[in-house]
């Protein structure tokens, strides 16, 4: 048995051992297709739930066409009543007149009614108490001024930190304004004017999005769970297999036999790499399973992955995992404990951030430097292949050797690192 | 063999090593005595390969450290003054670890490891996971995972330090069975005692040089002392 492949295996003896190195490599690939699954259910669930659309309504007979509209729109109605007889006027104590409810002339419609606070509490309260989401009022005299062409206020009351009632708040508003449009370009045609007229520009948005493409913003996250996960998986060897061995001065008896500093290093390497590559795989393992659990037809999505993108995906990202891990190593050898080890890697835990940000905020086309930075070529190829299209083969080839070659500077530092008398000695 | 010539190591600007020349012959136990910081740990790193020297020459059975150190620590058993074990790994695991590192074949590790399990009393914890060993434990492993190899020449840097006294007991028994082997065995300590009843021969070393070496009795004999401490005192008086 080579030495390197004896150090592997101790290593890894070591570490299924460890409860916490374990559990790092078990838990961390769960999360992520958890979130996935749990967001996207929400995502199907809220789009489903503005489908299938009930409105509370309050006043609903002063506005039938209004009300004829919503229903022929396919939006279900639920009469609430909001009590108004013992509408008080908060200074005198009187009652506030109702809004008169007929009015014969043009020059007699009052201005808009407006509620009195008390009515507002009440909605507030029944909102609140989540007897109803969001609530539709219409004033009494909706159809008086109506028909005198004046405008009126429709109110519509919800609660926008309740993100499930977001999505039918957004359909009934949009729903009205279709009405809106619609009564507008009547009256307009009554006085012999075209619509048009008052539509200077009409704004049509086309989404030319495939559905692949819109999956991939969503689907967005993955590439970033796996990249992660190379860097999670393994931290627990390459902390114990470099700051470790010298906190618990385990290292001088170990180099006191005579091998090669090189077997050492890439043997703690091969065990860590293993453990950040099993991650690796786990991760993209319950990702697809999340993913196929999620209704993704449901949101117009879909999303299909073949035998060869998985292949690909695992060329891309399995390099991935011996350079976190190269990293690692090169740094957790300057590092005298578990704990400094451990804070010199969280922050090296948060490079993976770094592609995922540039490519958030990068709007030029990929070149060629972009596949030359570790991570940041991976990302861009991982993005690809889950949002269905294929990347040309040489930007494959080029982030591949740029990630083993930086793997190797890191092995080699850590090689030359590990013979200095200071790091043995303190 | 161990033989050493004008051996000289600076740290920034202390001598930690100024100049030590000394012999450990076959057959026999050398002790370097030397308090803290007389330069023992250093000679002995140079000399297992870790360190390396800026003058002088360390040969061990002909084979010279400074230019084939690997061939050297082929040679050596190893007890260094760290002790680190793995604590998730059984004292056989350590044992068989250092085995495969120097390449030991299967049926001459378990051989080997079976043996040195049975010599140091260690068959209760050879299965047990390291976590929790006492010092003595501990030793006893370090002990056996460094004579593994069966290998000619054996340094140990203060071997009995912080033991008990049953285990100093049976170390001790270790060494002498080992120079009934014609083997060679250099140790370092600060511990009086420790050197009386083990060596064979002394080195007396302070502030990186070498002071005397001689037999215990040609020590006691040019210092006209009754016991090593008071020939020891005697001799570091005498250089200042």
């Amino acid at each position: 048995m080579s030495i390197w492949l004896v150090i592997t295996r101790k290593e890894l003896i070591d570490a299924i051992r460890d409860r916490r190195a374990l559990l790092a490599l078990l838990l961390f690939p769960v999360i992520g297709p958890f979130v996935i699954y749990f967001m996207f259910n929400t995502i199907v669930d809220i789009a489903e739930e503005a489908k299938d659309l009930t409105l509370p309504i309050s006043g609903a007979v002063h506005a039938p066409d209004l009300v004829d509209y919503l229903v022929q729109s396919g939006i279900k109605l639920e009469h609430v009543e909001i009590k108004r007889t013992q509408t008080l006027d908060e200074k005198s104590g009187t009652p506030v007149a109702e809004p008169p409810s007929e009015v014969n002339t043009f020059e007699a419609v009052p201005e808009p009614y407006t509620y009195p606070s008390n009515l507002l509490a009440e909605v507030r309260e029944r909102i609140e108490d989540r007897t109803y989401d969001f609530v539709l009022v219409i004033p009494n005299d909706f159809s008086t001024r109506l028909a005198h062409s004046r405008s009126v206020n429709v109110e519509l009351f919800h609660e926008s930190s309740r993100a499930t009632a977001q999505a039918k708040v957004g359909r009934v508003q949009r729903t009205i304004s279709a009405w809106n449009q619609e009564t507008a370009s009547l009256r307009l045609m009554a006085r012999g004017i075209s619509p048009t007229v008052a539509r200077p520009v009409s704004i049509e948005k086309i989404d030319v999005a495939s559905p692949q493409a819109r999956a991939q913003r969503i689907l967005g996250m993955i590439p970033f769970f796996i990249i992660v996960a190379a860097f999670v998986c393994g931290m627990g060897i390459a902390v114990d297999a470099t700051a470790g061995e010298r906190e618990r001065k385990s290292l001088e008896p170990l180099l006191v036999n005579p091998i090669e500093r090189t077997s050492i290093v890439v043997g703690k390497w091969m065990a860590a790499a293993t453990f950040s590559g099993v991650g690796l795989l786990l991760v993209m393992l319950l990702n697809l399973l999340a993913l196929n659990q999620v209704p993704l037809e449901q949101l117009g999505l879909s999303f299909s992955i073949s035998a060869t993108e998985i292949i690909g995906i695992i060329i891309i990202t399995l390099p991935l995992a011996f350079f976190a891990t190269a990293l690692q190593l090169f740094v957790g050898i300057f590092a005298k404990s578990f704990k400094d080890a451990q804070a010199y890697l969280s922050v090296i835990s948060m490079l993976p951030m770094a592609p995922l940000f540039y490519n958030i905020f990068n709007t030029e086309d990929r070149e060629l430097w972009m596949s030359l930075v570790p991570m940041l070529g991976q990302h861009m190829l991982l993005a690809d292949v889950v949002a269905g299209k294929n990347p040309p083969l040489f930007d494959f080839a080029v982030a591949a050797v740029s990630v083993v070659l930086f793997s190797l500077m890191f092995i080699y530092g850590a090689t030359l690192v590990f013979k200095r008398e200071r790091i043995i000695f303190s | 063999m161990i033989e050493v010539q004008a051996l000289r190591k600076s740290f920034k600007q202390i001598h930690a090593v100024d100049g030590v020349s000394f012999k450990a012959r076959d057959g026999a136990i050398t002790g370097l005595l030397g308090h803290n910081g007389a330069g023992k740990s250093t000679s002995l790193r140079i000399l297992y390969g870790l360190l390396s020297a800026d003058s002088g020459s360390a040969v061990i059975d002909g084979v010279n450290v400074m230019d084939h150190p690997q061939r050297a620590q082929e040679i050596i058993g190893v007890m260094t003054d760290a002790h680190g074990l793995y604590p998730r790994l059984t004292a056989r695991e350590h044992i068989e670890y250092f085995a495969q590192l120097r390449k030991l074949d299967k049926a001459t590790m378990h051989r080997r490891t079976g043996q040195l399990i049975e010599q140091l009393a260690m068959e209760e914890i050879a299965d047990r996971r390291a976590e929790g060993y006492s010092q003595g434990e501990k030793m006893k492993v370090c002990l056996a995972r460094s004579l593994i190899h069966n290998p000619q020449n054996i340094i140990m840097d203060e071997p009995t330090n912080g033991l008990d006294v049953m285990t100093t007991r049976s170390v001790r028994t270790i060494l002498q069975d080992l120079k009934n082997q014609n083997k060679c065995i250099l140790l370092s300590s600060h511990i009086m005692q420790e050197i009386s009843a083990l060596c064979d021969e002394v080195i007396v070393i302070s502030e990186g040089k070498v002071l005397m070496q001689g037999g215990l009795d040609e020590l006691l004999a040019q210092t006209g002392e009754k016991d090593l401490e008071e020939a020891f005192m005697s001799i570091t008086r005498a250089s200042k």
